[in-house]
């Protein structure tokens, strides 16, 4: 095994109106790994193949030195899965589900599970017909917090959720990825949450990794970049240049830096270059909104 | 010491105000440049910041790194962080409040020896080439 705790290689799924990958993406061990991407990337659909819920055209994923799909139940034991879609309700309770879940694994906390409980505020005697998509949402983290998985897959953890309950599960979150030597992939649309507390980020578009890498250096690579050109096709059509803003010859492009220096720019024809820093937000707005070649 | 107990604790940071392991420097300088952090108060684990402030452990280890290069804090092996002796903002600060007072006390000698402001002003700029060559 080596120091890669996921690592995805070469995974396509076609369906009759999108297609997944090729995709590569890497996880470190022991990383909190933030995976973004706009609505109808792929990001769910990545992490649905990788807990075996339909099977690959091609490509391998391994988790933990394990083959999702040969290796299937000794991997599952060390990876916790949560999604706002898991549909809970034929079990009735919430203490009914908790029981029936508990007895899949043999670590299961049961103080900390109900330390959880209280915390997010849900009711084990509960109804599982009648809960807000907000407690659903909760109760699927408990359930995969609950056992001190190695892995954990959260899938939008905090979709549907206010700013105080989303604020909460964060939190949470953040202490239970801290305390132990785990690793987190997080899909999520909360870029400033995992600017803040994802070592890696990796951005899914069109069933495509576009970018992937440490946080801070992804965003310290990027800046929005003013200038001025008579001319500015020559400077935009470039890769890692991706222009954002134009008012007669005042232009305004999201910069890889490291692609394209500002003297690159400078030697171009651009004139009163400002470059300032950008967030995690800013780099996914314009990525995410550009075009496709 | 019981300043090593008092609870000082590092500005809020946002990921809108530029890099964050920048944001955790500063505030650490600003603290102790203001003499809140004194020299050999304990700074918090990585991991224990990285908690508070909800950041990953990367970017704490990141800004003690660059306070330990500024020679601002001390690691010491299974101890933990401590502030440093010298030549941290504090007493840079301190040095410059000094010398505005020692001049402050120089220009009333100055003043009740009768000189004027223009032969202050030329004793100053005579004293100021001294020292530096």
């Amino acid at each position: 095994m080596n120091d890669n705790a996921i690592e995805i290689r070469g995974l396509k799924k076609s369906f009759a109106r999108f297609q997944l990958g090729p995709l590569d993406l890497t996880v470190p061990q022991g990383a909190i790994y933030g995976l973004i991407g706009p609505n109808a990337a792929g990001k769910t659909t990545m992490l649905d193949l990788l807990m075996g819920m339909g099977d690959p055209d091609a490509g391998s994923i391994t988790v933990l030195g394990l083959d999702h799909r040969r290796d299937e139940v000794a991997m599952k034991r060390q990876v916790g899965y949560a999604s706002p879609e898991t549909d809970y309700r034929s079990w009735v309770k919430v203490k009914k589900l908790i029981q029936f879940v508990r007895g899949f694994y043999p670590t299961w906390d049961e103080s900390y599970c109900q330390k959880l409980l209280r915390d997010f505020r849900v009711n084990p005697a509960d109804s599982l017909t009648t809960l807000s998509l907000g407690t659903r949402v909760k109760l699927g983290l408990i359930l995969a917090l609950a056992w001190h998985p190695k892995v954990l897959i959260l899938d939008e953890p905090t979709v549907g959720l206010d700013a105080v309950s989303k604020k909460q599960i964060f939190a949470e979150l953040f202490a239970a990825m801290n305390q132990e030597e785990r690793t987190v992939i997080i899909s999520s649309h909360g870029l400033s949450e995992l600017e803040r507390f994802a070592d890696c980020i990796g951005m899914i578009k069109d069933g495509r990794l576009l970018l992937e890498g440490a946080t801070d250096e992804i965003v310290e690579r990027y800046k929005m970049v003013d200038f001025v050109a008579e001319n500015e096709t020559v400077l935009v059509r470039r890769e890692g240049i991706c222009l954002q803003k134009r008012e007669g010859d005042h232009c305004r492009a999201l910069v890889d830096i490291q692609r394209n220096g500002l003297e690159s720019l400078a030697a171009r024809g651009a004139r009163q270059i400002l470059a300032t820093p950008v967030t995690l937000e800013d780099i996914f707005v314009a990525l995410a909104g550009e075009a496709n070649p | 010491m019981s300043e090593k107990k008092s609870a000082w604790v590092l500005p809020p940071i946002s990921v809108a105000a530029g890099p964050l392991y920048q944001q955790i420097v500063d505030g650490f300088k600003r603290g102790i440049s203001e003499g809140r952090l004194v020299e050999g108060a304990a700074l918090p684990s990585f991991r224990q910041l990285a908690g508070d402030l909800m950041v990953s452990v990367i970017t704490v280890k990141r800004a003690y790194e660059e306070l330990e290069r500024d020679g601002i804090i001390l690691r010491r092996q299974g101890l933990g962080t401590f502030v440093a002796r010298n030549g941290d903002d504090r007493s840079r600060q301190i040095k410059a409040e000094r010398a505005e007072e020692l001049m402050r006390a120089a220009v009333r000698e100055a003043r009740e020896a009768g000189l004027a402001e223009k032969e202050i002003a030329d004793l100053f700029h005579r004293v100021n080439t001294k020292e530096k060559s």
